[in-house]
Formats: C-alpha cells, structure tokens, sequence
C-alpha cells in the first residue's frame, strides 16, 4: 500500500532521493544550534581532553622518570598518551550520540519528530553527523595538548592509524546504540550511563595495556571486546612494527559483531516504546 | 479515495487496562472532526496510534493510501501535528525551528513556507525570537505554523488552544478554519472547549472508556443524547463515568 499512497501536495519539495539527506542535515544543523548556544556543552571536547591528557601524561613521565630502562619508561609513556588520544575517539563518538539524542529527550521534542516523515535510523545518523565535528574538536584537543605539553605527535604512527580511528569510531557509535535503547526503555533514569559505561569499557577495552596486565578473571572479557585488539593494534604501531593485520582484523569483525547487537537491541527497545506508549514521557 | 484517514478496529492495551477498545475512525478528505471525551476516555491514545506513534494492539490505520506502520514516513508528509502541551525546543529560534521542520518534510524552500505561516497567523515578528522567549499563546501558534507549513491533507491538534486567551483562541480558531476552506485541509482535533468544538467540527466523535459512543455533526449528537448542546453530553458522559468508577471501586 506504501507505494500506492497520495503523493505529498503543496509548496515545492526536493526529490525523493534527496529527502532523507535534508532530513539527516536538519537533524545535524539543530544539534549544531544547541552546542552553539550552549557553551557548557563544550566541555566535553575541550576541557576533558586536556583533563585525560595531563592525568596520563603526567603518569608516563613519572614512570619515565623512576629509572629502569629508559626505553620501556618512554614505552610506556607513549602507550598512555596514544591511548588516550584514541580513546577519545570511542569516548567522544559514543557521547555525541548519546547526549544529541538525550538532548531530544530534555527538549520534549520526541513526539513532534515521530510525527514528521522522519526515519529513525535519519536521526540517528544527523546526531552522528554533528557528532563528527565535535569528534574531531575533542579528540583534536587531546592531540594539540600530548604535543604541546608532552611532545608526543600522534600523527607520527602513520596512516596505519586510520583503520584503528574507523574501528574505535563505530564501536563508540555501537555503544551510544545502546545507551539510546536503554533510554528508550527506562527513560531519562538511564541517562547516568551515557557516561558510566565509558568507565566500564574503559579499564576492559585495552585501552592502555594489553589483555594479559588484567587479572585472570577479567580477561575473557577483555579479549571479546573489539576495542581490545584496536587499542592492541595502535600500541604495535607505537612500537614501530608493521601493520597488525592479525589485530585489526579481529577488532573489525568484533565490531561489525557488536554494531549489528546494538542495531537489533535499539530496534527492540524501539518496538517497547512503541507499543508501551512510553512516548508519553516526554510530551 | 476521499478518507484521509481511516482507523479500524484500535485496540489499545496498558497494564491498567484497555485504553481503547475497538475504536473506527474515519476522516474525508477536507472534513473537520473533533475527537472529545472525558479524561481517560482513550482520546489521546487513539491519536497517538492514528499518528504511528504507538502500536495498536489491534486495528489497522491509514493515512492518505499509506499503510502505518510500513508506510509511516510517507504518511507523514501528508501531516502536520502540534499539541498545546508540546514545548518548542529550547536553544532554537522560531525561524531555525521551523526551517529544520520544513526540511523534516523535505520542503525545497522551508524559509518561505516559514514567512507565509508566521505571516497566516499574525505573527511575522517572532521569526527571530528564540522558543523560551514566547508566551503559551505565541508558543501555541508557533506550534500550529509548523505544523501547516508543508500544506498537509491531515491536520491534527491535540488540545491546540488549551490555556489560552479567549482573543489568542479566536486567532487560532479562524487561521484554521481559514486554512481548511482554502486548501482542503482535513482535521482532527481533541479539545475540551465544546464551544470551540461546535464552531470547528463538522462531526464529532465522543469516547468513553475506550468506545466510539457517538458520531455525527454537533447538533444531532447532542440531540441524540437528549441534551441541547456539545458541553451538556460531555458533562453527562463524564458523570456517568464517574458513576462506573465509583461502581467498580465499591466491588468486593
């Protein structure tokens, strides 16, 4: 019946093709008005970042500085700032996706945009848009900061790097997916994990050391996370080794793995608020 | 194919209870009905599934020949919605506001669908202020100027003049009644102003507990209840609910 249906009448509109982009770009412009006229909201990309910076710097050099061999020291220090760096990429990914959609949630403005032809998966995709801007802004910030506070150049490691950035980046997406569906289940009570589930995946994810410095109990867990053998693979390339195809690849298929999860597990908790009425919530 | 909207047979199911129950409605194309009820009567639930946003339990709704809940996205570019409870975004200007609307319904150029609406409804000077600057009243026709601006075949108004001056009203009231004998514009409106309602609605359709219990143009319902106007039958339905209730909470 969808395909039988009246054509839409009245002023002039773009083509069909080009609807669902305009509807994306909208979406992204009114999340760029938001942070525009909210400054605080910069403090997620500007002042974290140097924040993770100085705390992970400063432990590198300490540890530089406590003696034994000088290379492991400077090792060391390399994996916590690249770490961070590239941990922000999953942070700030996961963040802008999760407060663009929450900040729908504050504005009462759910139910207006169900009752527009826009798609879910649209808005997900225009909150992710602006989210990119400020992906770059912060992850930017904490590579301006290791450079000019620690004289670390993330840019040294190469385009190698790009593979690992693409792979951190859709398992922020993957887990923002996620925090959404929570949401949309329980409501704004699940906005506390928006950011708590950072801390979770952040001491399991390798993000600083590999999966063997965790204890024993902890480390199956840890070698299921995707981001586990991303983070592995950016620490060979610190090391100056060739591309880790062996880690990259097992990252990838874990996160194509984990994206699909997130996907079912967000159209499930979509189906819930749908036939539970739980839009009521938020009008 | 002249029904713009056709529901049948909405069941609707909550933990509390059946909220609505087998509830038909139909809307021609043009026609302006009113959607009236006490609270609890199942109004808001049975929009709410005419507009795809809840799932029915049962039934199935069609809006201008789409099917929802497949043809949801196409459907909606033949709606437009606003709820005087429904706030507009916060950080937005009342122009920017409306443009991310406009694009929402893939208009070509949404600023000048933006300056007409505003222009409709008297309100051209509040394109540059922001949302949490305006009254309820301005808030309130904002909310109806985006919900017209892409010239919809179904406009439906949820409470749409609720907390407002009588002269703010009368300026809604007759911007769409301006607006449905122009272009044809269906609509579906919920309020609890039946004086409003008798100089709106063609037909109106009352709900209690979930149930479609009459459907007809004002007069002729109001004398099928044996009453002489909309506000009477609203105020009968509403006692006898309250009858049934305190019915059901004396039971053992």
């Amino acid at each position: 019946m969808t395909s039988q249906g009246l054509e839409a009448r009245g002023p002039a509109r773009v083509s069909r093709e080009l609807a669902p982009l305009l509807r994306v770009w909208a979406v992204a412009r009114r999340h760029a008005y938001v942070l525009r006229r909210s400054p605080h909201r910069l403090f997620d990309v500007t002042v974290w970042p140097i924040v993770d910076t100085v705390l992970f710097g400063s432990l590198g050099v300490y540890f530089v500085h406590q003696g034994g061999p000088a290379s492991a020291g400077q090792a060391g220090a390399a994996y916590l700032l690249s770490g961070i760096v590239l941990w922000h990429v999953v942070y700030q990914a996961q963040i802008a996706v999760s407060t663009g959609f929450m900040e729908e949630t504050w504005s009462r403005n759910l139910l207006s945009l169900m009752v527009t032809p826009l798609k879910e998966l649209e808005l997900v995709a225009g909150i992710a848009l602006f989210g990119l801007i400020k992906l770059v802004m912060g992850v930017g910030m904490v590579a301006l900061a290791a450079f000019a506070l620690y004289a670390f150049d993330v840019t040294k490691l190469g385009l190698g790097l790009l593979p690992v950035i693409a792979i951190l980046l859709m398992g922020g997406w993957a887990i923002a997916l996620v925090v959404v569906g929570l949401i949309l289940r329980f409501g704004n009570g699940a906005e506390a994990l928006a950011w708590g589930i950072m801390f979770v995946v952040m001491p399991l994810g390798g993000v600083f050391y590999p999966v063997e410095a965790l204890p024993g109990i902890l480390r199956p867990v840890s070698a299921l996370l995707p981001t586990t053998h991303a983070f592995a693979a950016g620490r060979e390339l610190i090391d100056g080794g060739p591309m880790p195809w062996d880690q990259l690849a097992l990252a990838a298929v874990g996160t194509l793995v984990v994206t699909a999860g997130a996907l079912g597990f967000v159209a499930w908790m979509l189906r819930l608020f749908r036939r539970r009425g739980y839009v009521t919530r938020y009008s | 194919m002249s029904d713009v909207l056709r529901a049948r047979g909405l069941v609707k199911t909550y933990r509390r209870g059946r909220a609505v129950d087998g509830v038909d409605l139909t809307v021609r194309r043009g026609e302006r009905v009113a959607l009236l009820g006490p609270n609890g009567a199942g109004k808001t639930t049975t929009l709410l599934m005419c507009l795809g946003v809840v799932e029915p339990d049962g039934g199935t709704v069609e809006i201008a020949g789409h099917r929802l809940p497949r043809g949801r996205s196409a459907a909606m570019a033949h709606v437009g919605f606003a709820a005087g409870y429904l706030p507009l975004p916060e950080r937005l200007r009342v122009g920017e506001f409306l443009r991310m609307f406009g694009q929402l319904y893939g208009l070509a150029d949404p600023e000048a669908q933006a300056r007409r609406g505003l222009q409709r409804f008297g309100i051209p000077h509040l394109a540059k202020a922001m949302g949490t600057e305006l009254s309820s009243g301005q808030k309130t026709l904002v909310g109806i100027v985006k919900s017209t601006m892409h010239d919809p075949e179904l406009l439906v108004l949820d409470e749409p003049t609720a907390s407002l001056d009588p002269d703010v009203a009368m300026r809604v009231r007759l911007g769409l009644t301006a607006l449905c004998e122009e272009r044809g514009t269906a609509l579906l409106v919920t309020s609890h102003d039946m004086v409003e309602v008798e100089r709106i609605a063609e037909r109106v359709v009352f709900l209690s507990d979930g149930r479609v219990v009459a459907d007809g143009p004002p007069l002729e319902v109001a004398a099928r209840f044996g009453r002489d106007d909309l506000e009477e039958v609203f105020l009968h339905l509403a006692s006898e609910r309250q009858a049934s209730e305190h019915t059901e909470g004396l039971r053992p």
